[in-house]
């Protein structure tokens, strides 16, 4: 069996790459993917907790933040779609209305 | 049911008059008037029965009544057991004589203002709802049964004095005199008020009764003689004692029935009441009374050296008011004194006696006064004279006060004074202080005979003054009181003869019963008697040289320097207006504006630098929103990473 170390070895990586993409992508679709990437490394320790504690409710949650995660891309789309309407771009550094 | 247990009517009635008046007047005839009358005139019927059985000793059947004191009370701020405020009222001799002088007087008082202020118009209105407010609180004060309800009272007299003086308010001294009036007493008023939260922390109640009843002994009696002492101090002020007695001069701006009012039967009496009332406190602590004593003796005399050469007929008998306030404080001194050592009770019914005369013929003297003022316009005695040929009633019955006042027997005045001073005589033996007082009384019996008829010489002797010529005697509503109160200020002094006498219905501790023969020999078997008879003609006689027979010129006293020096003392009043308002304006004013420049710069600066500071560190910190979503994302990932290694560290995730 693999040990436990690999998935979250290969978690942290995902979660790093993510977390990195966050910070310095400006096009807002990119962002929305690097966030898919560290929710699904949060995805893969559920899933490996759950295997090596043998317990199901770490893969029941899996699926729930797949679940939220599609629902979030969706709303996050549409909220693009509607910017890049109003102001004819998606690049978040150009996006700060809510300042003072 | 007895007609002593509706005594709580008496101050209603006039309270009534008027808040009808109040609402009402500007309909009603004469302003409301008439309702003033008939309030007060009311309280003077009831007072007269009241009176009437309190005299009669059938008083003693009635309820709820102990050692010839009746009292009515129930608990109105109750805190605990052992913190209970009540209002009620409570009767002995002393309020009986009160409310009889204080009802009498206000009536007449108010009879005549009917002609006196008929030419007031639209605020006779507000004249009559204050007068009626006046009567009302006054006759409440000497109702109370305990010190809180007599200061609430206290406070309202003082209230409607501060009305009624500044009455006339668009004239700027009027509007002055009435502030200093109220300015004034309220110092002593704060003393009193200090007093009386002494006493109460002290013996835990304020009612008369459980206070006179109580036991005081070691460190009680310390602050027990604190106590009265800061009550006396109350009296200074309503009772215009020295040093505090510059605000009643002033008084006179308001109309004469007001002066009249206040100097004969409310305001400036408050005071004497109070230190009587308290009498009991006031005989155990000697040393206050010696203070008390002092205090009356200093103001009787310098009052009196103030009239003498006043030309204002207003202020000569406020002087006088003042100086007669003095003698009833030097009484009730002297007799406190000798009681505490002799047990000899006489000087606190002396003091009394003289309180029920002045009464009488002070209120004579200021409406006579009033009548001459409203036959010639002026208060000023240099453009009267004359007047006698044309205001018979007035003169007459003017000289009757001025005979009264100074002493000059068979007049009531006289037997009052001599007793007074006979007891500062005899006090003499205990103490030589009292011997000064009694000089110092006996200088002010010369002094109050010569200004008194300096008065009457100047205004109603001679050849007619400027303001004479078109004079002629007051309505008939003006003179029924004058000459009412001519055969009070006359005859008031019978009451000595009637009964057992005036000493047996007012008294202190035991009555002192003497026919009307043992009190004839009494006073014409003692030596001092000539004394203050003879110095009291003397007073008359030199009146009478300078200004009847002009034999000796009034300029010699101003001839020289030093004469000339002494008149303007006398006529600035030692300069204690001046000094007042010396003090009003360094010391009092400089400490304003240090209070002012500490709120414009310690305060203001700490609120303004707090709000400055808040303006600056908003300025910086909204700043840190820049709006740009990556840079939020750098704090929040730092934050977190932050709060991880810090759960780390702190054993958290282990």
């Amino acid at each position: 069996m693999i040990p436990m170390e690999y998935f979250l070895a290969l978690a942290a990586v995902l979660f790093i790459i993510g977390t990195y993409g966050v910070l310095t992508r400006r096009n807002a679709i990119v962002v929305l993917m690097c966030i898919e990437l560290m929710l699904n490394s949060a995805n893969i320790n559920f899933v490996a907790f759950s295997a090596f504690y043998d317990d199901f409710r770490g893969q029941v949650f899996a699926l729930f933040s797949i679940a939220i995660a599609a629902a979030e891309v969706a709303v996050g789309l549409a909220i693009l779609l509607a910017l890049s309407k109003a102001r004819d771009t998606i690049n978040i550094d150009e996006v700060d209305a809510l300042r003072w | 049911m007895q007609p002593v247990e509706f005594a709580w009517l008496i101050p209603i009635f006039p309270l009534i008059a008027g808040l009808i008046i109040g609402l009402f007047g500007a309909r009603l005839k004469e302003g409301g008037g008439y309702i003033a009358i008939l309030g007060s005139g009311i309280s003077l019927l009831l007072t007269s029965v009241v009176v009437w059985q309190v005299l009669d000793g059938s008083f003693d059947l009635a309820d709820g009544i102990a050692d010839g004191i009746f009292e009515q009370s129930r608990s109105w701020l109750v805190f605990n057991e052992a913190y209970a405020f009540e209002i009620g009222i409570y009767i002995d001799q002393l309020t009986a004589l009160m409310l009889i002088v204080v009802s009498l007087v206000s009536t007449l008082v108010i009879i005549y203002s009917i002609a006196y202020m008929g030419e007031e118009g639209g605020r006779k209105r507000r004249y009559y709802t204050e007068i009626s407010l006046f009567v009302g609180v006054m006759l409440g004060l000497v109702l109370a049964n305990n010190y809180l309800e007599l200061f609430i009272f206290w406070e309202l007299v003082g209230l409607c004095s501060y009305l009624l003086i500044g009455f006339w308010y668009h004239k700027p001294s009027a509007a002055s005199a009435a502030k200093k009036a109220f300015i004034v007493t309220r110092v002593g008023d704060i003393m009193f008020m200090a007093g009386l939260i002494i006493l109460f922390t002290t013996f835990k109640t304020l009612n008369f009764r459980e206070l006179f009843e109580l036991d005081v002994s070691g460190s009680d009696l310390g602050l027990l003689s604190i106590g009265t002492f800061m009550i006396f101090g109350g009296a200074i002020g309503k009772s215009a004692q020295f040093p505090l007695h510059d605000w009643l001069p002033d008084a006179m701006e308001g109309p004469t029935t007001v002066s009249a009012l206040i100097h004969a039967a409310t305001m400036v009496k408050a005071g004497v009441y109070l230190v009587a009332r308290s009498f009991p406190l006031f005989v155990q602590t000697p040393d206050i009374l010696l203070f008390v004593a002092v205090i009356g003796g200093i103001t009787a005399f310098m009052a009196a050296t103030m009239a003498l050469n006043n030309p204002n007929i207003k202020r000569v008998l406020a002087y006088s008011t003042i100086s007669q306030l003095g003698y009833m404080m030097l009484a009730l001194g002297a007799g406190g004194y000798l009681f505490y050592h002799l047990h000899n009770p006489e000087g606190y019914t002396a003091s009394m006696f003289h309180l029920m005369n002045h009464a009488f013929f002070k209120a004579l003297l200021f409406l006579c006064a009033g009548s001459v003022i409203h036959a010639v316009h002026t208060e000023d005695m240099k453009l009267m004279g004359g007047l006698g040929k044309k205001m018979k009633i007035t003169s007459l019955a003017m000289l009757i006060g001025a005979l009264s006042i100074s002493g000059i027997p068979p007049f009531s005045g006289f037997w009052s004074k001599d007793e007074v001073l006979a007891t500062v005589f005899e006090a003499g033996e205990l103490h030589w202080i009292f011997v000064i007082l009694y000089i110092l009384g006996i200088a002010t019996a010369f002094m109050t005979a010569f200004y008194m008829f300096r008065l009457w010489f100047m205004t109603f002797s001679g050849s007619e003054g400027e303001a004479s010529h078109h004079a002629h005697e007051s309505p008939r509503i003006m003179t029924f009181p004058l000459i009412i109160l001519s055969i009070l200020a006359a005859g008031s002094f019978l009451v000595l003869f009637i009964g057992g006498g005036f000493g047996s219905q007012v008294f202190f501790e035991e009555p002192h019963v003497l026919s009307g023969l043992e009190i004839i020999s009494l006073t014409f078997g003692n030596p001092l008697t000539y004394l203050s008879i003879v110095v009291a003609v003397c007073g008359f006689a030199l009146a009478y040289a300078i200004y009847y027979k002009h034999i000796i010129s009034p300029e010699i006293f101003v001839s020289t320097r030093s004469r000339k020096a002494m008149y303007n003392l006398l006529i600035n009043r030692y300069g204690f207006a001046a000094g007042y308002n010396a003090f009003a304006e360094r010391v009092v004013y400089g400490f304003a504006l240090l209070c002012d420049a500490f709120d414009r710069y310690v305060i203001d600066g700490i609120v303004n630098g707090i709000a400055l500071l808040l303006v600056r560190t908003g300025n910086y910190a909204r700043k840190i929103q820049t709006g740009n979503v990556r840079f939020y994302a750098v704090i929040i990932v730092l934050a977190i990473s932050i709060i991880i290694i810090l759960f780390y560290l702190a054993g958290g995730l282990r």
